[in-house]
């Protein structure tokens, strides 16, 4: 390791051949990845996020939500996941082929919510996310800023937000969410993986089901 | 004050050491201004972990931005900038000529300690970018790029410059942190921020950095401090010293290959988590010789040998700790939950920050001609991390654990698991409490030794222009 330059060309070859393995190597696997063809259904999945639900998610981003909730389901033998309603199937690379930041997360203090807007029975309300947003509850801290109390001018606004309580505003005042609790509670409610593709039914079980139906 | 070799040869060291003075001390000086401010953030995220409701009406200190001040202002405030200040003066005193180029590194010192003020306001205000340990907003980071090569090319001058023809295992280390991160960071920031790679590929793109910054730049940064600073400190060779070039390359063709271990069981390609395992056992190679070379630093004596034994006993623990989170039976009960950050304390604060103080102390009155202003205040410090740091690790784990086997039944719900935590989180809270006040007693120390001596070193500055 006397020979200084061999020495600089051996540290940045190790390096890059390790980043391009890595890096590249799934880029080669899954960059050209596309969206999936259902002949069946006459559409494509999964589908392109509306505008609002694309803004919401720099909004979910900015506030750093990917600390406390993940987005990605695992499979059903590798943890509680689906046990707990998040998601029937595993998430695979496809879902997020639409996503400008995926946010896959790394913490769960609160649940996954890859598939929030796909939850069973029914999908939580918009009304629902946003009341927990303004008031919190005991595990999720409240975002009082991202709401605006006003006094109501002329008739109350549609927006505006039911409370009861010592919530509620003084009378003559309303709660209106701001565009960004909009954005954001449009970008958690568009977030489902509900369709099946190829790659996320199981491997393990498929093969015998499959000869039996045969 | 126990310093054995500062008497030894203080004329040499003084020579090559006086235009290092100011600019090195600063760059470290700053540094411990940003270990405190991130201490302030790290007690804010801690508190919000067991009462979620602290302080997060402000809008700029939700707990996801919280935590991304307080990782950054560590990881590129205090470990990058004490950590890249530290390897230049090794570098310098291995090389055994006055240190050159050192413009360059105060310049470099400045835009990076700019670059992360602009980026810290950038968090607070919504311009974080999403990635673990890249959360700096995306028009700081290519500052950071070209701050880090300034900072390095002090150290790389001292490097190819050097007296002797034969070449150290700090040398190697040392060059290797200063000059992969800015290419590293490069990489990272053009495949994530600016041409950014579809989908999931981002999240594999992030998770190979997170293990760059740990095994291409804060490791060898570390690691050239440790294997300077053992033969210093108990004046031995280092044994089965042979077997560290094999060590060396492992650690830089393997480090990264473990990236996988971040993204068990998730949407990406399943040879990427498999790899981790087969990286992790050639780096288990790397972890085993460099506990070979330093394990005299089980007998170091001094404030300096005592900060250097947790250091490197840390960084083995880490390499085991990381090596088993890799199996997916075991990242079963570990992912996504607090062991998750115990691992990564364990790493920043037990490995990295530990074996910085190390060198702060050591280097300290050698670089300034001074001793410090307090031995008590160094005492103290020292004991308060390595208790902050111990219990923060331990109720992390303990916390994970619990909560990673919660996690696995469904009937069991987050009220309960928060619940069965609050104890863990509440002490961890203490101990970042004490993390933070022991180290505002190495601020204030290094305030008040460091001010004793500012005035000899403009002097010298001035008589040297």
């Amino acid at each position: 390791m006397k020979n200084g330059p061999l020495f600089l060309l051996g540290l940045f070859l190790s390096a890059v051949v390790a980043w391009s393995a890595i890096v590249l190597g799934s880029h080669g696997q899954l960059g050209g990845l596309t969206p999936w063809f259902d002949e069946g259904e006459g559409s494509s999945f999964p589908a392109r996020p509306t505008g609002l639900a694309a803004r919401g998610q720099l909004v979910y981003a900015d506030l750093g939500c990917a600390s406390c909730h993940t987005q990605q389901v695992r499979r059903p033998d590798f943890g509680s996941d689906k046990d707990r309603g998040w998601g029937d199937r595993q998430s695979v690379a496809r879902d997020y082929v639409f996503q400008i930041r995926p946010q896959l997360g790394a913490s769960r203090s609160g649940p996954d919510l890859a598939n929030f807007g796909g939850r069973k029975p029914q999908a939580p309300s918009s009304e629902a996310v946003l009341n927990l947003l303004y008031n919190g509850s005991a595990l999720h801290p409240a975002y009082p800023f991202l709401f605006e109390t006003r006094a109501i001018a002329g008739e109350q606004s549609r927006h505006a937000l039911k409370l009861s309580g010592g919530a509620a505003p003084a009378s003559g005042f309303e709660v209106v969410p701001s565009e960004r609790a909009q954005t954001l509670v449009a970008y958690l409610l568009n977030l489902h993986s509900a369709y099946d593709y190829p790659e996320a039914k199981p491997l393990v079980k498929a093969p015998s089901k499959q000869e039996g139906k045969k | 004050m126990t310093y054995p070799s500062i008497q030894a040869a203080p004329s040499a060291g003084d020579a090559i050491d006086r235009h290092a003075r100011g600019p090195l001390l600063t760059a470290i000086g700053l540094a411990i201004v940003w270990l405190v401010l991130s201490g302030i953030f790290s007690l804010i995220a801690a508190i919000q972990l067991h009462s979620p409701a602290f302080l997060a009406s402000c809008e700029f200190l939700t707990h996801g931005r919280v935590r991304a001040l307080a990782e950054t202002a560590f990881v590129y405030g205090w470990a990058g900038g004490a950590g890249i200040a530290a390897t230049v003066w090794v570098l310098g005193r291995l090389g055994g000529n006055p240190l050159r180029g050192m413009n360059w590194f105060g310049a470099g010192s400045a835009f990076w300690n700019l670059g992360i003020v602009a980026g810290l306001v950038g968090i607070a205000t919504g311009d974080m970018t999403s990635f673990s340990f890249l959360q700096l907003p995306r028009y700081v980071q290519p500052l950071l790029v070209f701050a880090s090569a300034s900072m390095g090319i002090s150290g790389l001058l001292a490097w190819s410059g050097r007296r002797r023809d034969g070449t150290f295992a700090s040398h190697w280390y040392g060059v290797a942190g200063l000059v992969l991160f800015p290419w590293a960071l490069t990489a990272a920031q053009i495949s994530l921020l600016w041409a950014p790679m579809r989908g999931v590929l981002q999240a594999v793109g992030a998770a190979w950095y997170v293990d760059a910054l740990t095994f291409l730049w804060l490791a060898p940064l570390m690691l050239a401090l440790a294997y300077y600073l053992l033969p210093k400190l108990d004046e031995k060779t280092l044994p089965s010293y042979e077997a560290a070039p094999l060590s060396f390359w492992l650690l830089i063709v393997a480090g990264t290959w473990g990236a996988g271990r971040h993204l068990i069981g998730g949407p990406v390609p399943a040879w990427i988590p498999t790899m981790a395992v087969v990286g992790f056992s050639l780096l288990a190679y790397h972890f085993s010789v460099v506990g070979l070379n330093l394990r005299g630093v089980l007998w170091a004596k001094g404030p300096a040998g005592g900060a250097l034994k947790f250091g490197i006993v840390a960084y083995l623990t880490f390499g085991l700790v990381a090596f088993v989170g890799c199996f997916r039976s075991v990242a079963l009960r570990t992912q996504f939950t607090h062991f998750a950050s115990a691992s990564e304390q364990l790493f920043l604060y037990g490995a990295v920050s530990m074996t910085l103080f190390a060198g702060i102390y050591f280097l300290f009155p050698k670089l300034s001609g001074r001793s410090w202003a307090s031995p008590s205040l160094v005492s103290g410090h020292l004991t308060g991390v390595k208790i902050g740091i111990a219990l923060s690790i331990i109720t992390l784990a303990l916390a994970g654990l619990t909560q990673g086997a919660m996690l696995l039944n469904s009937k069991v719900g987050f009220g309960e698991i928060a619940a069965s935590t609050r104890t863990y989180l509440l002490v961890n809270t203490a101990a970042q409490f004490v993390l933070l006040a022991s180290n505002l007693l190495l601020l204030v120390n290094f305030w008040r030794s460091a001010l004793s001596c500012c005035g000899a070193a403009s002097n010298a500055e001035g008589s040297a222009s």
